[in-house]
C-alpha cells in the first residue's frame, strides 16, 4: 500500500510538473516577446551607431558588416558632441546637487518645525503638485531669468531644470517624519543647535531618500529635452546632448546622417545605461517610495 | 515691567525660531516661487491679455477674448480629441499589460529580477532621444520596421507608419514601450502588499490561476489600482516630448495633442517651423487644457468611488 501510495504520488508529481512546465514555457515565450520588444530599439541604436549610413537606410544585416567606430569620432569632433556631453554632465550634476540640498533642508524644516505661514506654504506646495500647465510655464521662467540677466548662462538651465521640487520636498518631509523625534530631543539636550540636529542627526539618517531624489533628479536632467531646448535657444553652445541629438533631425543633410544620429543617441543613452546597471534596484525601489509614500 | 520683558523675550525667541526655520526653507522657496508659483500666476494673468512677447510693446488687456477664441478654435478641440484618443489608447494597453507582467514577475524566482530590470529600462532613457530612434525605425522608406515586415511577408507594400492613418497608433505604441515598465513596478509593489495567505487559501479552495487573479488579486488591488490608473491618465495628458520629436503633432495635426497645441503659441515645435508667438492665447489654451485634465480626473475619481460602492 505504501508502495502504491508512493507511486501514485510520483505519478501525480510528474503530471503536475508537466502542467507547470507548460505554464512556465508559455510564461517565458510571452516574456521573451516583451523582452525583444523592449530591447530592440536600444540594441538597434547601439549597433546602428557603428554602421554606415547606407547599411542603415538601404537594408543591411542586424549586425554591422564592419564596425565603424569612426562614427563616434565624427560625432564627437565634427558634430561637436564633446562640448554637449560636457554640458550635459555639468548640468545634470549641478541639478542633482541643487535638488538634493534644497529639498533636504526644506523637507527637514517642514517635517520638524512649526513656523509662521506653515499651513499656507504646505497648501501652496500641494496645489502646485496638481496644477499642471505643462511646458508653457517655461516662457515666464525664461523671462524672469532674463530680467535677472542670467538667461545667457548655464545657471538659467540649471535653475529651470531643478524647478520647484514640490514632490521631492514632500517625499523628504514624509521620510523625515518617520525618523524618531527622540533623537532630535536627545541631541538638543546634549547641546545641539537646530543646525546641529539637521547636520548630525537628520541628514545622515535621511540618506536613503536623498539617494532617491538624487537618482531621479539626475535622470530627469540628463534626459530632459524641452526645458534644455528652450533655455539654450539663444545660446547654442550651452546645448545639452539630448537637444543636440534631436537637432540632427532638422539638419540639412539629415537623410545622410542616420549613423551620426545613432552615434549621438548612443552617447546620450550609454551613460545612463551604465548608471542603471549599477543602480537598477534603487531605481525600482525609489519609484515605489515616491509613488506610495509621496 | 517684568512681564513686558518676558513677553519681549518670547517674541524675540519666536522671531529667532522663525528666522532659523526660514533659513532652511529659503533655498527651496526661491526655486519654488520662481519655477512653480510665478509661472502659474503669470499664465493666469496673461489669459486676459494680448501679448507678443519681449520687445513687442505693452500687453493689451482683452478680457475674455482669448478664452472665447479657445472655445471657437476647431483645431484646438480636435487636439483635445486626439489627446483623449492617445490617452485612452495608451492607458487601455499599458494597464492590463503592466498588470500581467507584474503578475508573472512578482515572485522571487530565477530570471524574474533580470526581466523586471529589462522591462523597466525604457523609463530611464530620454523620451526625446528614443523618439528620434523611433522616427528612424518607423521611417516609411528606409526604416527597419517596414524592412522586417516586408521580408516576412506580413505587408506587401511599405506602410507609412508616420502618415496620417497610422501616426497615432505608432505614437501610442512607442508610448507603451516607454511606460509599461513604470506601471509594472507600481503593480508589483501593489501585489506584494496582498498577503500570501489570501492567495494561498484561494488556491487551497481550488481556485485556478485566472480565478485567483480575478477574484483575489484584482479586488484586493482595488485601492492601489485606482492610484495607478489616475497616474496613468494624468501623465498621458501631459505627454509632450515624445509627440514633439516623433511626429511634431503632424502630419496635418493628426497627432496634435493639447499640451503641444498650447506650446506651439509660445515656441516653435520644430526648427523648421517659424511661428509668431501669441502668449496670451497660448496661456488661455493651456489653462483650458489644465481644466479639462482636472475635470477628467474628478470624473474618474467619482466613477471609481461609485464602483467601490457597488462592490
Amino acid at each position: 500500500m505504501t508502495e502504491a501510495y508512493a507511486q501514485n504520488k510520483k505519478m501525480k508529481k510528474v503530471h503536475l510538473s508537466d502542467k507547470a512546465r507548460a505554464a512556465l514555457i508559455s510564461k517565458w515565450v510571452f516574456l521573451g516577446i516583451m523582452i525583444v520588444f523592449t530591447l530592440y530599439p536600444v540594441i538597434y541604436t547601439v549597433l546602428g551607431s557603428v554602421k554606415t549610413n547606407a547599411e542603415l537606410t538601404q537594408g543591411g544585416g542586424f549586425f554591422p558588416s564592419v564596425w565603424h567606430f569612426e562614427n563616434y569620432y565624427k560625432a564627437f569632433i565634427q558634430a561637436d558632441f564633446t562640448k554637449y556631453t560636457l554640458n550635459s554632465v555639468v548640468v545634470s550634476i549641478s541639478v542633482t546637487i541643487l535638488a538634493v540640498t534644497t529639498t533636504s533642508l526644506a523637507g527637514f524644516a517642514m517635517a520638524r518645525k512649526d513656523f509662521a505661514g506653515k499651513k499656507i506654504l504646505l497648501a501652496l506646495y500641494m496645489s502646485m503638485m496638481f496644477v499642471s500647465l505643462g511646458s508653457v510655464t517655461l516662457y515666464p521662467i525664461y523671462e524672469l531669468l532674463r530680467a535677472l540677466k542670467i538667461n545667457k548662462t548655464i545657471f538659467a538651465l540649471v535653475i529651470a531644470l531643478t524647478g520647484g521640487q514640490a514632490t521631492n520636498v514632500f517625499l523628504v518631509m514624509g521620510f523625515t517624519k518617520g525618523i524618531p523625534k527622540e533623537l532630535d530631543e536627545a541631541a538638543i539636550i546634549d547641546g545641539c543647535s537646530i543646525y546641529g540636529v539637521y547636520s548630525r542627526i537628520i541628514l545622515p539618517l535621511s540618506k536613503p531618500i536623498l539617494a532617491v531624489v538624487a537618482l531621479f533628479s539626475f535622470r530627469n536632467a540628463w534626459n530632459d529635452y524641452i526645458t534644455s531646448l528652450i533655455m539654450t535657444i539663444s545660446i547654442p553652445k550651452l546645448q545639452t546632448l539630448t537637444v543636440a541629438v534631436v537637432q540632427l533631425k532638422y539638419s540639412v543633410n539629415s537623410a545622410a546622417e542616420w549613423h551620426i544620429m545613432l552615434a549621438g543617441a548612443s552617447i546620450a543613452i550609454i551613460p545612463i545605461l551604465i548608471v542603471y546597471m549599477f543602480s537598477n534596484k534603487q531605481f525600482i525601489a525609489g519609484l515605489t517610495a515616491g509613488a506610495v509614500k509621496g | 515691567m517684568k512681564e513686558t520683558i518676558s513677553r519681549n523675550l518670547r517674541i524675540k525667541k519666536t522671531l529667532k525660531h522663525n528666522l532659523q526655520t526660514y533659513s532652511f526653507l529659503l533655498p527651496n522657496l526661491i526655486l519654488f516661487t520662481a519655477c512653480s508659483l510665478y509661472p502659474v500666476v503669470w499664465t493666469l494673468k496673461y489669459v486676459f491679455y494680448q501679448y507678443g512677447g519681449y520687445g513687442t510693446g505693452k500687453p493689451i488687456f482683452v478680457g475674455i477674448a482669448n478664452l472665447a477664441r479657445v472655445f471657437r478654435d476647431k483645431v484646438y478641440w480636435e487636439s483635445v480629441l486626439h489627446t483623449f484618443t492617445y490617452g485612452f489608447g495608451k492607458v487601455l494597453i499599458i494597464i492590463p499589460l503592466a498588470f500581467f507582467l507584474a503578475f508573472l514577475l512578482n515572485q522571487q524566482k530565477r530570471g524574474n529580477g533580470v526581466t523586471q530590470s529589462i522591462m523597466f529600462l525604457p523609463t530611464i532613457m530620454s523620451s526625446a532621444v528614443m523618439g528620434l530612434v523611433f522616427y528612424l525605425l518607423f521611417n516609411a522608406y528606409n526604416g527597419e520596421v517596414n524592412k522586417y515586415l516586408l521580408e516576412s511577408g506580413i505587408i506587401s507594400r511599405p506602410v507609412n507608419w508616420l502618415g496620417k492613418d497610422h501616426a497615432m497608433k505608432t505614437l501610442i505604441l512607442t508610448a507603451v514601450w516607454g511606460g509599461v515598465g513604470n506601471y509594472m513596478v507600481y503593480f508589483i509593489a501593489g501585489i506584494q502588499q496582498i498577503s500570501e495567505d489570501a492567495i494561498e487559501s484561494a488556491r487551497i479552495d481550488g481556485a485556478g490561476k485566472l480565478q485567483t487573479i480575478w477574484y483575489i488579486i484584482v479586488p484586493m488591488l482595488g485601492p492601489i489600482l485606482k492610484i495607478i490608473m489616475m497616474l496613468a491618465i494624468t501623465s498621458a495628458f501631459n505627454d509632450i516630448t515624445n509627440v514633439m520629436v516623433l511626429t511634431e503633432g503632424g502630419p496635418n495635426n493628426a497627432t496634435m495633442v493639447m499640451s503641444l497645441y498650447g506650446y506651439r503659441y509660445f515656441f516653435p515645435i520644430s526648427a523648421a517651423e517659424a511661428t509668431v508667438p501669441q502668449y496670451g492665447y497660448g496661456a488661455a489654451v493651456s489653462v483650458v487644457s489644465a481644466a479639462i485634465a482636472g475635470v477628467v480626473t474628478v470624473i474618474y475619481l467619482k466613477v471609481s468611488k461609485k464602483l467601490d460602492d457597488i462592490y
